[in-house]
């Protein structure tokens, strides 16, 4: 009887620990069910968003219709942000909205991004994003396409005029998600709210003391940057990112290698073939490590945007080939040292005349996990408006808008100490977009070219090191 | 005498009748109590095992953001992938070269400072806490301190020795800028392990043997070093093992660069995971080096239980 009873003790026991067993195994086959797409249902196709949560907001435009909702918002700690943070408030107001921003920085954003991401938990509504990210976060169906928001009347203030965002911005934020197709073409993933071109910024009071003029072509920067290097005097000719990051190839080396006649990929027939290893390429890419050695920083390997405007600002750089709005609060009264001494210039002109230009724009995109999805429209919305902008802009670290109505309005008027910049802005606008093919491999190819730019500064054979570039580009762009 | 032995125990030992007297344990709770048992082997198997079983199956899939919508089983050739990938092998060697000099020096350098610190003193107990001071930086803000003083314009290294404009994190200096930062890390973990070590070592075999003459290198070399050895063997494991998943300030200083002359496999799966949103590959990346640092780690400990035993004297 006791062994008996004993027994069965045992056996309820085992039972109930099978049974936690089997309800564990099926939790874990949860995520290994959603890792191998089951029952997720996402991934887009880019085209048209059939059924998108715009199209069940009807009625008239109201600010007020999410009244009441708390949105979270993911941000990284820029001046963009800044500007925009004391507005908030007045968003709140305006729409009873609550807006719960959280700051991340830079260096661990898109690490946090892809996780949120990547997870689904919808937890943040809104987030801030580049332009290239669409290509990697688009294509799962992680972003929200926000072309029906645009077109509904209903959730778009009449008042929005979405057009006056300058044309290579919206172009950029665009793709159907095929490769070989260009951007501008299929859903518009993000709304572009702040951008750069890459160009060159300079210290005007050395080039006055020396009697130097900017350089027109790349060639004439080469001997230029040389000629101004002084290592005995702590001060080098040119400062542009070397760091072992995609970021190092996309602001100068990017503008330049288009203008000089090179491409990153040809397509055909719906297949990529990289094209690094061109002529154009390899000569131009030679020439680049050579100015990084003769003329760039020391440490020029680990150099990324903080470091080259540090530099400028502190008057060992002669020249900075980056982002606008990189170098421009660095001639911020009180900034840095060369404050009020910095000027701008669209940089080397290629052999045919191109200011071709590449652009980074901080946009801001929808999680298309969020539960609060009118509300972050009505937020994106606000955020890129005129009105808002130009609030933003006044404040003076707001480089560059991405509205026309708003460059040649509140931003011109802020510009009054700093020569050259609405002109270069000028001359390259109409040539600045992005200047890469979109494909879904972006990070692993353009890493892996930072790496060949690294080793070819070291030393490494151009050619070769391009050659082997560009095959393992091919193979990575056309999979999957 | 007998007797009184027996009545001892008898007044020692408690009576059944006084056992029967303690409160009883209500049957629900005697039933509950090996599930309340199995709790912690329940987390364990939640937090450890479960995402590891995860990491695992991602290893045999072909998970990458680019193709969520259609993951397949794809068995083994993402092992394939890596395993005939030049990326892997020159992780690979980087990493064993980092963990081997990196051991290698904090472990002569800690044992050394231990040695110094073993006879109480003032300065040794002033030296000993600034000492522990760079163990209380994170590692990540060890690099970006670090990176400062590397930087070759306005670098306070540079300055102080004379170097012009030395590059530290160059193509031929990087790897041993990093291993310098780990070394200023961590060096003082080990130091501060071997002295608690030293200082525990019992005082009886070094009294008789400079009874009997002995110098001070013979009781070094044939007394305090075997019975120190399990101790440093610890400090050895620790380091190895942490080494070798090395990531923070290499990330900070380098991203692994220049070119691949720092990527170890941590950044090369971070890399493959994260930057380039391939969740499968940076799976095989994560569970070749969990692979590696198993083996290792059951070496070494079967290293350190031999060690332990000579020190006991159970062990020639």
């Amino acid at each position: 009887m006791s062994t008996s009873a004993h027994r069965g003790h045992d056996h309820s026991r085992r039972s109930v620990l099978k049974s936690l067993g089997l309800a564990g195994g099926g939790l874990a086959s949860i995520p290994l069910l959603n890792a191998c797409g089951v029952g997720t249902g996402t991934g887009s196709s880019g085209g048209a968003s059939a059924g998108s949560a715009a199209d069940e907001v009807t009625g008239a435009f109201d600010w007020k219709k999410a009244s009441g909702t708390t949105l979270n918002v993911l941000q990284t700690p820029h001046p963009y942000q800044q500007s925009f943070q004391p507005l908030l408030g007045e968003f709140t107001e305006l729409t009873g909205i609550e807006v719960v921003p959280e700051l991340v920085p830079e260096a661990d954003y898109f690490t946090r991004l892809n996780t949120e991401l990547q997870g689904q938990g919808g937890n943040y509504d809104v987030f801030m994003t580049g332009a290239y990210f669409i290509w990697t976060y688009g294509p799962p169906g992680w972003m929200e396409d926000l072309g029906p928001w645009i077109a509904n009347e209903s959730a778009t203030n009449a008042d929005y005029d979405f057009e006056d965002i300058y044309e290579g911005l919206r172009k950029a934020t665009q793709w159907d998600f095929q490769t070989g197709s260009p951007i501008g073409t299929g859903g518009q993933w993000a709304i572009p709210w702040g951008f750069e071109t890459n160009v060159i910024a300079y210290n005007k009071r050395l080039f006055d003391e020396r009697g130097v003029r900017p350089a027109e072509t790349f060639d004439e920067l080469v001997e230029l940057a040389t000629d101004l290097t002084d290592r005995s005097a702590g001060r080098y000719g040119i400062a542009f990112r070397g760091s072992k990051s995609w970021a190092t190839i996309h602001p100068g080396y990017m503008t330049q290698y288009t203008r000089e006649g090179a491409v990153d990929y040809t397509s055909a027939d719906g297949e990529l073939t990289a094209a690094m290893n061109s002529p154009e390429a390899v000569a131009f890419t030679q020439k680049w490590a050579d100015l990084a050695r003769n003329a760039g920083p020391a440490n020029w390997t680990s150099y990324e945007y903080p470091d080259c405007t540090r530099d400028l600002g502190n008057g060992s750089a002669a020249m900075v080939f980056d982002a606008d709005s990189a170098t421009y609060p660095q001639n911020q009264p009180g900034a840095s040292a060369e404050a009020g001494n910095l000027a701008w210039h669209p940089g080397p002109a290629g052999p045919d005349g191109s200011y071709a230009t590449n652009l980074w724009t901080w946009s801001w995109g929808m999680n298309s996990a969020s539960k609060n999805k009118l509300a972050a429209w009505l937020f994106m919305q606000w955020a890129t408006g005129k009105d808002a902008m130009n609030e933003a802009v006044q404040q003076g670290a707001f480089a560059d808008p991405v509205r026309e109505s708003v460059f040649n309005d509140s931003f011109v008027q802020t510009l009054g100490a700093f020569p050259g910049y609405q002109e270069t802005f000028e001359k390259v606008i109409d040539s600045t977009t992005i200047q890469f093919t979109p494909q879904q491999a972006f990070f692993q190819t353009t890493e892996d070219w930072a790496t060949s730019l690294q080793n070819i500064y070291n030393g490494a054979d151009a050619q070769s090191e391009l050659d082997s570039l560009a095959d393992r580009s091919t193979t990575a762009v056309n999979q999957g | 005498m007998t007797t009184t032995t027996s009545e001892h125990r008898a007044r020692q030992e408690p009576s059944p009748p006084e056992q029967s007297r303690l409160p009883a344990v209500p049957a629900w709770r005697r039933r509950l109590w090996p599930y309340f048992l199995a709790v912690p082997a329940l987390a364990v198997t939640i937090f450890i095992l479960y995402p590891f079983a995860l990491s695992a199956w991602y290893t045999l899939l072909d998970y990458a953001a680019r193709n969520t919508g259609s993951v397949s089983v794809v068995g083994l050739s993402n092992f394939q992938q890596v395993l005939t990938s030049a990326t892997f092998w020159t992780a690979v060697r980087t990493t064993l070269v980092y963990a081997v000099v990196t051991t290698a020096v904090e472990t002569v350098l800690g044992v050394g400072i231990a040695l110094l610190l073993y006879r109480a003193s003032r300065i040794g107990s002033v030296f000993e806490k600034v000492l522990i001071l760079p163990l209380m930086i994170a590692p990540a803000i060890a690099g970006v301190l670090w990176r400062l003083m590397f930087n070759s314009q306005f670098g306070v290294l540079n300055h102080v020795l004379g170097l012009g404009s030395f590059d530290w994190l160059g193509s031929s200096t990087a790897l041993f800028s990093v291993i310098l930062v780990d070394v200023w890390i961590f060096t003082p973990f080990v130091a501060i392990l071997v002295l608690a070590g030293v200082r525990s070592l019992p005082r009886e075999p070094f009294e008789a043997s400079a009874v009997d003459g002995a110098s001070w290198f013979y009781m070094f070399r044939r007394l305090m070093l075997p019975m120190m050895w399990p101790y440093i063997l610890v400090a050895v494991i620790f380091r190895f093992m942490d080494c070798l998943k090395i990531f923070d300030h290499v990330y900070v200083l380098t991203a692994g660069g220049p070119g691949t002359t720092t990527t170890t496999l941590q950044i090369a799966a971070f890399q493959n995971s994260i930057v380039f949103s391939n969740y499968s590959l940076g799976a095989t990346y994560m569970f070749l080096l969990w692979a590696l640092v198993f083996i290792t780690a059951r070496y070494l400990v079967s290293v350190l239980g031999k060690a332990q035993r000579r020190a006991a004297g159970a062990e020639d």
